[in-house]
């Protein structure tokens, strides 16, 4: 069997946007020690950024191209859900990787490894949105993770930073080994099965219809995936983590991390778990309403801008799961739509974050006064995405909120839809408090930190990249809500044209043998076979 | 319906956010060329405003036109559905109007110029996008878009309290907002059909339960915004906290708002639950005007009584929106334009008073006549027109409902007395409120602590000129309310005629689920009497 056949047997074209993100990671780690530090640092976020948007059009054309999405013998399925979770996770990426090189810089760290660590975490996100497979899924899901712990202990001489790793360390191998041992008992359970298309009807098989043994391992992964979206009462990580890590990171933990978390949700729980869809979608419901609730009152209470932005973005997971939970065509479709414009009012609010800590060396909220006086620029980024995180029109964060809750109201899900609506009006309170701050303080208000406010210098190296990530995300988000008619139909296509989701929403939830008809495996049986 | 070339009213509703997006590059520095643009822009509005319904608006003809309907986001059935009927149109015109001079009243505004000047423009933008949406999720969106800019002209510029009362300004329409759009997703998903458009919603056949528990909260979301009484506590404070001209848009054009919404959801779209709560609409109104009378009376600061007399004279407007009858409802869209002139003339001047004086209590002024006699005759003018003199809009607005009210046969003759008699004794209290305002402010000795300290220089040409532009109408629907009504009598007469047909019909099917509300069983006997005389 020569190289040719194998490949073409596996179906490897499917993983090209990933081949590609890993050449680039290893040409910056080659690279790197070939040309030395300085320059180095130079080149290597553009060449990580060149590599992420060369994978971006990579999976562009896979989208426009309809081949055969299972790869591997059923391990990777790159349909076109996971065609869009994987660009969120590289778009994250690519956005991170903008806003990374100042204050990597700044922090007096070697910029290269820290972007192959981010491109290795990016690699595992995009392996996790289309893992179809228990081992790949778990693989995957631990490339992401323990890049994670390193990036996040990244700054080595803060010893908060170091404080956040551990804590998100230790956590995270707990919940890994809890996802784990779910992992395994559904394994035992249906037979020795790891393909998640196979596990379902080995399970019916053997099991019956309704077995404990099942829900159990349906709780142990679902904790397993709680954690990695940060929903309450799974969160406990996330404040500290994110006060402490550097801030690029957070920001791509918040955005890249938390999609590929849901990518994995979507699968998982659709393709493996469809016999107890009532059960999980019962829990995932106490989980969305108790992260709504909790992420957002305790953000009310934050004077760290960076807490205030975790508490935030546990709450937004809160959100994004109704689209989860009411499992329908137009749920999954605004779940999509959510992270997508998410990714850029999140994203964007970072970038700004950042910015305000490389020029004033604080990011406590009280500091911020003033700050329209002193930077117009970044008040105005900063105040478009939070009150986009918050849900005003015409930003996209309001049609973004607005799908969610048509999807919701329209699959009967009253009491999530109520709820998040109240909880986003306590929203609107802590994201204009900061707007407050910035805007309306008097110049004799002024924080210190804003009073010595340095000259702004966009010339610095690696300020540029901030400056076009800023902007990007600006536009972005103020356009992408008004002009969203594509982003509509990117969503709405990424559910209808992904065989996982469809029979899912038709079939009723509880038949095993709805599964069976399943396309994606006779054609997984199919490559088998060729 | 009337096909026109030009978007008009989608032309209306963008003109002035696009026109303020250059605004940050605008070469400045003392921030006059910034408002003279602002200015120039609000004055072309204004002015393709007047041009576009002068043109392409047909008084006589009760339905929507310039009508505009492009899909806008299909995948959730969001569509920019614009049109204007004559309940709309005097709304727009008076907003034009109202945002124009407020924003000819900002000249002394010095600090975060371009910041004002672009929210102003945005709050024209939403204000006309309020008015003109046919889309309720379109109608949502203005609404909400208008939050923001307000809270941060209140916060920004505005007195002593301003972050307090911003604050509270945000929260109570965030959340009453939050019913609108329950209200909204439920309406559009009740029955087989999906739809947002406000007219398509109307004619759903909805279960009465259902139809009773939407107005309930469709009530609670305008009521907040109106204000109606217990709802009402925001607004002393948002309006006394603002700047003049942004209190000049508050009090003239925004809690038209809700007014409007009110005919225009409750009333229009849900007639038959409507015919239930009538009853405690016209209670709530005259306990609305009793109870913001007496307090508007114990209040020092100038501007807390006048937004308390507001909440009083929107008090009519829902006496006159639960009277079904033609005069009434033709009385409540009179007097909301004519509140939204009153209102805003008096805001504006209180605004000129307090330029010079720099208090608002009114213990501190006293006996500025002698040296301001312009300010002192017009502020004397509006407050004639505010506690309804007659030659003056307030009176016509507050007479049509007074008689569309007693014409009432929807009620019995006591329900009635006891209204009217509560209404008018609202009326009786805004003179007195408001006389003694004059007379602590204008007449008597000079305050010596006020004159030591500061100097009281007469209102100057462009005052004197924006107080004008809106005492002029005031007086001109006074003399000849026909310039008013003639804008909307027809929509009126539609509105009245299309609630009044379910009248009967409610009374055929009894309400008899328990639902907390004990004036229906008063209409309930009597709509059976009506019943009987229609057939």
């Amino acid at each position: 069997m020569d190289f040719a056949n194998l490949a073409a047997q596996l179906n490897t074209g499917v993983i090209l946007p990933e081949g590609i993100v890993l050449v680039t990671l290893m040409v910056v780690l080659v690279g790197d020690l070939i040309t030395g530090r300085a320059s180095s640092s130079r080149w290597s976020p553009y060449v990580g950024i060149a590599g992420l948007l060369a994978a971006i059009v990579a999976l562009y054309f896979q989208w426009t191209t309809t081949t055969n999405p299972i790869s591997f013998l059923g391990a990777f399925n790159g349909d076109a859900l996971s065609i869009v979770f994987r660009g969120i996770v590289a778009l994250s990426c690519a956005i991170t990787l903008l806003i990374t090189a100042r204050y990597v810089e700044q922090s007096g760290t070697a910029l290269p490894e820290f972007i192959v660590i981010l491109l290795t975490a990016t690699l595992g996100g995009m392996f996790l949105s289309g893992a179809n497979e228990l081992v790949m899924i778990f693989v995957s899901l631990e490339t992401l993770s323990i890049s994670s712990y390193l990036l996040t202990g990244y700054m080595k001489r803060d010893p908060r930073s170091n404080e956040a790793s551990l804590k998100y360390l230790l956590i995270g191998a707990a919940s890994s080994a809890i996802f784990l041992y779910g992992v395994s008992l559904v394994y035992g359970l249906s037979g020795g099965e790891t393909r998640l298309s196979a596990i379902t009807t080995s399970i019916v098989a053997n099991n019956g219809e309704q077995s404990l043994g099942v829900v159990v391992a349906l709780v142990f992964v679902i904790a397993g995936i709680a954690f990695k979206i940060a929903a309450v009462p799974f969160h406990q990580w996330t404040p500290d983590v994110y006060e402490g890590s550097p801030t690029p990171v957070v920001a791509f933990l918040s955005v890249g991390s938390k999609a590929a978390g849901f990518a994995l949700a979507v699968r998982l729980l659709v393709s493996a778990f469809p016999m107890v869809s009532e059960q999980w979608r019962f829990v995932l419901t106490a989980l969305a309403i108790l992260s709504m609730v909790l992420g957002n009152v305790v953000a009310l209470a934050q004077t760290s801008m960076k807490r205030m932005l975790a508490y935030s973005s546990i709450a937004q997971a809160g959100f994004v799961m109704i689209g989860l939970i009411i499992g329908t065509d137009a749920g999954y479709a605004s779940m999509v739509f959510y992270l997508l414009v998410y990714l850029f009012m999140n994203l964007g609010g970072f970038a700004c974050v950042i910015l305000f800590t490389l020029r004033t060396g604080t990011d406590e909220i009280t500091e911020y006064s003033g700050l329209y006086q002193k930077d117009p620029l970044l008040t105005l980024c900063l105040s478009i995405c939070l009150l986009s995180l918050g849900g005003i029109p015409p930003l996209a964060g309001f049609f973004a909120k607005i799908y969610l809750f048509w999807a919701g109201w329209q699959s009967g899900a009253y009491t999530l839809v109520l709820l998040g609506l109240v909880t986003s009006v306590i929203s609107i309170y802590y994201y204009i408090r900061v707007v407050k701050m910035m805007v309306v303080k008097e110049p004799e208000e002024m924080s210190d930190a804003v009073k010595n406010y340095p000259e702004i210098d966009w010339k610095l190296p690696g300020m540029r990249p901030l400056q076009v990530g800023l902007v990007v995300c600006l536009v972005a988000t103020s356009l992408a809500g008004i002009l969203s008619n594509p982003l509509f139909t990117l969503a709405n296509n990424s559910v209808l044209r992904t065989p996982l989701l469809t029979p899912a929403t038709i079939a009723p939830p509880a038949s095993g043998t709805a599964l069976l008809d399943q396309p994606s495996i006779h054609s997984s049986n199919s490559t088998l076979g060729g | 319906m009337m096909s026109t070339q030009l978007p008009w009213l989608t032309i209306l509703i963008a003109f002035p956010l696009l026109a303020a997006l250059p605004i940050p590059f605008l070469p400045d520095k003392e921030g006059k060329t910034v408002r003279s643009y602002t200015l120039g822009v609000a004055l072309v509005e204004f002015a393709a405003m007047i041009y576009a319904f002068w043109q392409y608006y047909d008084l006589s003809n009760p339905e929507f036109q310039l009508v505009e309907n492009y899909a806008w986001v299909p995948q959730i059935g969001l569509n920019w559905s614009v049109a204007v009927d004559g309940l709309a149109m005097p709304l727009v015109i008076l907003s034009g109007l109202v945002t124009t001079l407020a924003i000819f009243a900002s000249w002394k505004i010095k600090h975060k110029v371009r910041l004002f000047y672009f929210l102003m423009l945005a709050l024209y933008s939403a204000q006309i996008g309020v008015f003109v949406a046919q889309d309720i999720l379109l109608f949502f969106f203005m609404w909400e878009l208008e939050l923001v800019p307000v809270y941060l002209l209140i916060a920004t510029w505005g007195g002593q309290r301003r972050l307090y009362a911003a604050t509270k300004f945000i929260l109570y329409t965030a959340i009453a907002s939050v019913f609108i759009l329950v209200a909204a997703l439920a309406m559009a998903f009740y029955g087989d059909t999906f739809t947002f458009n406000m007219h398509e919603l109307g004619l759903k056949d909805y279960s009465l339960g259902f139809e009773v528990t939407m107005y309930a909260a469709l009530l609670v979301a305008f009521g907040v915004k109106l204000p109606i009484f217990p709802f009402h506590t925001w607004l002393p404070d948002a309006h006394s906290e603002a700047p003049a001209p942004v209190s000049m848009i508050l009090a003239g054009v925004l809690l038209k708002m809700a007014g409007y919404a009110l005919i225009r959801f409750n009333i229009e779209m849900l007639p038959n639950a409507h015919v239930y709560f009538a009853p405690a609409l016209a209670v709530l109104g005259a306990v609305g005007i009793i109870y913001a009378s007496l307090t508007a009376f114990a209040q020092d600061n100038l501007k807390r009584r006048l937004a308390y007399s507001s909440i009083a004279h929107m008090g009519f407007v829902l006496i006159g929106i639960s009277a079904f009858t033609d005069l009434g409802t033709s009385g409540a869209v009179l007097q909301m334009v004519s509140h939204g002139l009153i209102a805003s003339s008096m805001f504006f001047l209180s605004g000129v008073t307090y330029d010079r004086t720099h208090t608002l209590m009114m213990d501190k002024m006293g006996g500025m006549a002698k040296q301001m006699p312009t300010v002192f005759a017009l502020f004397t003018a509006g407050s004639m027109a505010s506690l309804a003199l007659p030659g003056m809009s307030g009176f016509v607005g507050e007479l049509a409902i007074f008689l569309g009210f007693a014409t009432s046969d929807a009620y019995s003759t006591t329900f009635k007395v006891v209204i009217i008699l509560l209404a008018a004794v609202g009326v009786i209290l805004s003179p007195i409120y408001l006389l003694s305002m004059l007379r602590t402010v204008f007449y008597g000795k000079e305050n010596e602590g006020l004159v030591s300290n500061v100097t009281l220089t007469d209102a100057n040409p462009r005052e004197a000129f924006i107080a004008v532009c809106l005492l002029v109408p005031i007086i001109g629907i006074g003399l000849y309310p026909k310039l008013a009504t003639q804008t909307y009598d027809v929509k009126t007469v539609a509105v009245t005629a299309e609630v009044r047909n379910s009248l009967p019909i409610v009374a055929e099917q009894p309400f008899h689920v328990t639902f907390p509300l004990s004036a229906p069983t008063v209409l309930g006997a009597e709509t059976k009497e009506l019943a009987g005389v229609v057939k």
